[in-house]
């Protein structure tokens, strides 16, 4: 058994491993045959759990069959199991090794229930956001309305035409960001940073317009 | 008009204007979704400040909080947690 401790702010929090998962996998032998059983184990779990959780959740993921379902879960684990050894040598110990290891089952499960979701979908790129109104009491309303006009003109103003797609695609329409980026050839790093420039663009034009807060007056408040 | 913008949700509202700030990559999330999800269930709101990159970073991008959701829920589940100390993590970590 193997015990170790991290820095958690003001206290030091143990994290306790019921075993040496690192040294086992990494040792040749029946041991390291039966720490790769186990992991599997624990990497189909966690598929299974990311699986359940999508398709109780997202109405085109719950039209996934059990067999379809089952397939997507072992093969996730499978990959997973592939992706981790290949970055065993970087476990820190950060986190308990258990949760270091459901996150790569996790990840590919999601990808893959996603990429299910969106086969066959088409994703139109709009090019422009339409004015939208909302609020259930008159004073809402009209504060939501103005708000919403504001974010479009934002949108169509201060946007370029990629950002404006992505974030049309992403933050409006609801297209997976990573089904997105596979069909633009791009990944899922390049299209955050769009949406993380678009906010800022959207942002400061809304704090110069007074319908956000700027961060100095909200930190005062 | 496009029907499905016939109205701007407050969640919509919520995306399109979330301080991205400060900046953290998707691979860097997944780098550390492991250690913040930990941190959470240690320290409840306290994580999201002294891990401030990887709270902005789960606000703005939706498939990586699905995704840390589910490894918070597994690791909340390998301490025996229970259901409302569950949710509360949750609520903790997408807020």
């Amino acid at each position: 058994m193997t015990a170790i401790s991290r820095s958690a702010g003001s206290r030091s929090v143990p994290v306790v491993e019921t075993d040496d998962w690192v040294a086992r996998l990494s040792t040749p032998g029946p041991g390291r045959d039966a720490a790769l059983r186990q992991l599997h184990g624990l990497l189909l779990r966690a598929a299974r759990h990311q699986v359940a959780r999508m398709t109780a959740r997202n109405p085109t993921a719950s039209t996934l069959g059990a067999e379809r379902i089952d397939e997507i879960v072992n093969q996730s684990a499978d990959d997973a199991m592939v992706a981790l050894l290949g970055k065993l040598s970087t476990f820190e110990g950060r986190s308990r090794f258990t949760t270091w290891a459901y996150k790569f089952a996790v990840l590919h499960a999601a990808v893959e229930v996603r990429r299910h979701a969106w086969v066959g979908r088409e994703i139109p790129l709009e090019q422009s956001a339409e004015p939208w109104s909302s609020g259930p009491t008159p004073a809402e309303y009209s504060e939501a309305a103005a708000l919403s006009a504001a974010i479009t003109t934002a949108i169509e103003t201060v946007l370029t035409t990629h950002q404006r797609q992505i974030v049309i695609a992403v933050l409006i329409d609801d297209v997976p960001i990573d089904i997105l980026a596979d069909r633009l050839g791009s990944s899922r790093n390049a299209l955050y940073k769009t949406l993380h420039d678009a906010r800022d663009a959207l942002r400061a034009q809304l704090i110069a317009t007074g319908h956000l807060p700027s961060a100095r007056s909200a930190a005062a408040r | 008009m496009n029907e499905r913008r016939q109205n701007l949700t407050p969640e919509v509202v919520r995306r399109l204007t979330v301080d991205p700030h400060p900046w953290l990559s998707c691979d860097d999330c997944f780098r550390l979704v492991d250690q913040y999800v930990e941190l959470v269930l240690d320290e409840g709101a306290l994580a999201g400040e002294q891990m401030p990159a990887m709270r902005a970073h789960l606000a703005g991008c939706a498939a990586c909080r699905e995704e840390a959701q589910t490894l918070l829920a597994l690791a909340a589940s390998d301490r025996g947690l229970v259901a409302n100390e569950i949710d509360d993590a949750q609520r903790v970590l997408t807020n």
